[in-house]
């Protein structure tokens, strides 16, 4: 009981303080891919205009736009895949519960193969 | 249960915690995205030699820092919703337990189907055997069965009191003559902590809850052994 929780032993790494990224899942590889797209974006626009204030604005708004569509498009996968494990978790919960009763999915299955047949 | 020093959010224990942990990733990304963007826009600031000192309108960038914001907190606002109106939700508990605050302990009753009753009591430091956490543990738990929708009535016989568990995402205020309802499902079995939080007194914060969920099984045996 000593050393269960303690700060030390789990890992994170905050941020501006406030953002884990090692345990908020989707968080590292929107942040990973947003620096990707600050880089691009503003070596881009600075390579093809040679204006460095302008650069480091797009490349600023390059971050936002990049961290912000991974973030949305992973953090939807990541819902889908949790409605999916819970629907299963149900379905297992419930194979057990139901094995061999009118209730079973699989004599349902059973059933209908055996009528095909 | 929270180790020292915790700052964020403990396990969630409950689906209702888990959205409610899922709503705080969201939020927390957008605040530090906009934290960022202020942090360049200050730097951006400090370090130009441009100036200009008589400036009459600006249209375009008052229509963007209007639309924008507005677009931020509709983004925040739609899912805060939906875990809002998940929290009301109907579930068809199987378990009624009324919790009591008093000062300063708790009561619990489980009256659907005996008659149920016991007080739930800090254990004193001085009292505490090895291993135990201080100002944390009491006396008699109130015992839960898992996997299973649990309505709690919460209410108090003297002053207000709260009900609160961080790992479920429950907070309630206990008032004297109001019944407050909240329900939740415990997806894990394990031992909880949470602690009154409604200013009630000398010893508001030596009135913890805990609650311990079990599998539906021993917790048949637990109520037959606590009825005996």
């Amino acid at each position: 009981m000593a050393g269960e929780g303690e700060p030390g032993s789990e890992k994170s790494f905050k941020l501006l303080g406030i953002l884990d990224v090692q345990n908020i899942p989707c968080a590292r590889e929107s942040v990973l891919y947003g620096s990707l797209g600050s880089l691009v974006a503003g070596l881009g626009h600075f390579l093809a205009t040679s204006r460095v204030r302008r650069s480091f604005h797009f490349g600023m708004g390059g971050f936002v736009l990049t961290t912000l569509g991974c973030w949305v498009y992973c953090r939807y996968n990541h819902a889908k895949l949790r409605i999916q494990q819970r629907i299963i978790q149900e379905g297992m919960r419930n194979k057990i519960l139901y094995e061999s009763s009118d209730f079973d999915p699989e004599s349902k299955q059973n059933k209908s193969q055996g009528s095909h047949s | 249960m929270a180790h020292p020093l915790q700052l964020g959010f403990q396990d969630a224990m409950s689906p209702i915690m888990e959205e409610l942990l899922h709503f705080h990733d969201h939020t927390l990304m957008i605040v530090f995205l906009i934290s960022t963007m202020v942090l360049y826009i200050i730097t951006s600031m400090m370090t130009t030699k441009l100036t200009h000192t008589n400036t009459m309108n600006a249209q375009e960038v008052e229509i963007i820092w209007t639309i924008l914001p507005a677009i931020v907190l509709i983004t925040i606002a739609l899912p805060s919703l939906r875990v809002l109106y998940l929290m009301d939700e109907i579930n068809n508990p199987y378990l009624t337990i009324k919790a009591m605050g008093h000062q300063w302990y708790w009561t619990y009753e489980y009256t659907d189907y005996e008659n149920l009753e016991f007080d739930s009591y800090m254990i004193p430091t001085q009292d505490l055997p090895k291993g135990y956490f201080r100002l944390l543990e009491v006396d008699h738990r109130m015992v839960v069965p898992m996997e299973s929708p649990i309505r709690m009535l919460i209410s108090a016989e003297d002053v207000l009191h709260s009900w609160a568990m961080p790992s479920l995402g429950v907070k309630t205020d206990a008032i004297p003559g109001r019944l407050n309802q909240t329900t939740f499902t415990m997806t894990r079995p394990g031992i909880f902590y949470g602690q009154c939080s409604e200013i009630c007194g000398a010893n508001h914060s030596f009135m913890p809850i805990v609650v311990k969920s079990i599998p539906l099984k021993l917790f048949e045996n637990w109520s037959s052994l606590m009825l005996s």
